[in-house]
């Protein structure tokens, strides 16, 4: 669902006469003509040459744009794609499957925040780990942080599997790994560069059939935006909201679930996640980690949810 | 037309055209705004940080609309009519739609002897079996979704090609369902505020290539709404969040008479000052303004554990009463 970025291309019944007239006016673009086709048509009703062209290149415009880029689904549609299409992927922690209603939903965005060493970083393996093994699909871990550990998630996996004959176990391993795939991504650059060359990939694979890929995990999210925070201008804002969207959109269209990190920072006495107000308007669900240092047991609070009362948690614990 | 002279002169009594524009423009009740009655013309901005029930809110107004007044002598009270709901932020979760629409449903047809008034009119024909009623449930529910339109923009540029295409898609569920489109919601208003404050507009001069400027595209944003309320009568609820934090005082003069009631609910009173970040243009559109946002008492119910407590006042018109309200899976209940 993206705008056609030249009229000829992608509109073919956009006629020769209606082209002119666009170009007469500075119009060259779909993009350019959403914004200002209807201000030119009123301003040059008055011009006589003009009226016969416009105002049918304009309607037909945009009965394309309905018809090929936007398009308006109901409640009935909606639901139906959202059951078919959209699974709940288990994290393999019970309690949180339980808080969660079944696990980290596909098509939809989710954010772990918390302290330092409060595992975030453990939780993000356990449930690659976890999807990987019950057979959900593949899984795309970008890593920001040099934080991913192969030797970590073997342990995971023969954790969750049990014990098995050597032989077995390294076959099992082997095919585990081999659908878990983590690139190091070092600036915000080169995660979008990653996130665009992912949407490539899963147009490939919808021609080509394998193992479904169905999460995406980013830890953590907030080591690449923090610095282009900071300064008065708004750039960096804006790469960051992009780069959410950039997400977001990824989760519905090809049905991942999106899993990101991002830590918190202390002001005024009490912390708060990173990243500041923006930023919360981007993750579907929120989820908050935290643990007393020493311990095994990580407490895990929901912030936000899409259909669930927030504050609500629970205990859980990630074994070693 | 055939007799305009005739249709001039009709005289008509203040009851029949308070009957006439209950029914042409019937008024839109949903907690927690239910105070002031919010009619077709208004724009209403439902401001708040997040997590503040913004989107819960939308949700409440989206099924009063779509329901039906009355379904099988089962009274529902719902305005039967389209509604259309543009997603800037992506976040709408059709599950949790559903959810409240059955609930809904499932209680009106619970207490259907108890509470509804025209209790009188329903026939023993239509207090049936229980497998007989989760047929009806279903037609009744699969009904009230298709009045239900959804489309989700990832920029700014389909989010103006959406409301070009809200009345072409009104005028087809016209012809497809019998009723028109009636309420407009936009949940998040400001989502693309940063993307556009980064890109001015490289030249002044309009016919060379600029990006899309924040003032064009409220500008924009502004005249298709006028546009598509020029044809047919519109509420339109636009949600939007906080994005800049707490900011100083001075920017919310309209705040300082209602000191008093900061100091008592100071829990919340932190909550409410925010800064405005849409163009006047937007603000001149709006007619009418509520606040919400959370507070930390949280309610019990006993049963389903505990639920945090959100508030709401009303900005335009100003009032000074705060009303508390909690989301249970049900939708929004009003706390007194």
């Amino acid at each position: 669902m993206s705008l056609p970025h030249s009229l000829e291309e992608e509109l073919p019944t956009v006629n020769d006469s209606f082209l002119r007239f666009g170009a007469s006016h500075g119009i060259l673009s779909a993009e350019k003509a959403l914004v200002h086709v209807p201000s030119v048509i009123d301003a040059s009703t008055k011009d006589e040459a003009d009226l016969g062209v416009s105002p049918k290149g304009a309607s037909r415009t945009l009965s394309n744009f309905e018809s090929k880029c936007l398009r308006w689904m109901n409640g009935v549609e909606l639901l139906d794609d959202a059951l078919r299409n959209k699974r709940f992927l288990p994290t393999g922690c019970e309690g949180i499957d339980t808080l969660l209603g079944g696990g980290l939903r596909e098509g939809q965005l989710t954010e772990i925040v918390g302290p330092s060493s409060s595992g975030k970083t453990q939780f993000c393996l356990y449930v690659a780990s976890n999807v990987a093994v019950k057979l959900c699909g593949s899984i795309v871990f970008l890593d920001t942080s040099n934080s991913f550990s192969p030797t970590r998630i073997a342990s995971i996996v023969n954790q969750i599997c049990g014990p098995a004959v050597k032989e077995g176990q390294e076959r099992r391993i082997k095919n585990i790994m081999s659908s878990i795939h983590c690139q190091s991504v070092f600036d915000i650059f080169s995660l979008q560069d990653a996130l665009h060359e992912l949407d490539n990939t899963l147009n490939m694979q919808t021609i080509r059939e394998g193992t479904k890929i169905c999460m995406l995990v980013v830890d953590s999210v907030s080591s690449l935006i923090t610095p282009i925070l900071g300064s008065k201008s708004s750039q960096g804002r804006s790469l960051m909201v992009s780069v959410g969207y950039l997400m977001k959109q990824l989760a519905d269209e090809w049905n991942l679930s999106v899993l990101v990190t991002n830590h918190m920072v202390s002001g005024g006495g009490t912390s708060k996640p990173a990243l500041g107000e923006s930023w919360k308007c981007i993750p579907h669900v929120r989820l908050q980690l935290s643990r007393c240092p020493g311990s095994s047991i990580c407490n895990v609070s929901v912030l936000k949810h899409t259909s669930m009362a927030c504050n609500r948690s629970v205990d859980f614990e990630i074994p070693n | 037309m055939e007799n305009p002279r005739a249709w001039l002169l009709v005289n008509e009594t203040a009851k029949a055209m308070f009957g006439r524009m209950e029914k042409e423009r019937p008024s839109l009740v949903f907690p927690p705004l239910n105070h002031f009655s919010i009619r077709a013309g208004d724009v209403v901005e439902i401001t708040g940080p997040s997590p503040s029930a913004k989107s819960e809110i939308l949700l409440q107004a989206a099924i009063h609309c779509i329901l039906p007044w009355e379904w099988n002598g089962i009274c529902f009270r719902g305005l039967e009519m389209v509604v259309a709901y543009i997603d800037l932020d992506c976040r709408f979760d059709v599950l949790r739609l559903a959810q409240v629409l059955k609930l809904r449903i499932m209680s009106a047809y619970g207490s259907t002897h108890g509470t509804c008034r025209d209790s009188d009119k329903v026939s023993p024909r239509n207090s049936f079996m229980d497998s007989q009623a989760d047929h009806l449930d279903h037609e009744l529910f699969l009904s009230c979704m298709k009045r239900f339109l959804y489309i989700r923009c990832y920029n700014s540029s389909e989010f103006l090609a959406a409301l070009k295409t809200v009345h072409h898609g009104s005028t087809s569920s016209r012809e497809g369902l019998g009723v028109s489109l009636y309420v407009l919601i936009i949940d998040s208003i400001g989502a693309f505020h940063w993307n556009h404050r980064a890109c001015q507009p490289l030249t002044k001069d309009g016919n060379t290539w600029e990006k899309l400027s924040l003032e064009k595209l409220t500008e924009n944003v502004v005249q298709e709404i006028k546009n598509i309320q020029d044809v047919q009568p519109l509420i339109v609820l636009a949600s939007k969040a906080t994005i800049f934090g707490s900011a100083t005082p001075t920017i919310h003069a309209h705040r300082g008479h209602s000191e008093g009631l900061k100091n008592k609910n100071k829990d919340v009173g932190n909550n409410f000052s925010y800064r405005e970040y849409m163009s006047p243009l937007w603000q001149s559109l709006v007619t009418k303004k509520a606040f919400v946002g959370i507070s930390d008492v949280v309610s019990s119910d006993g049963r389903n554990g505990e639920f945090p407590t959100y508030v709401c006042e009303w900005i335009k018109p100003h009032e000074d009463h705060l009303y508390k309200f909690v989301v249970r899976n049900n939708g929004i209940c009003m706390v007194s």
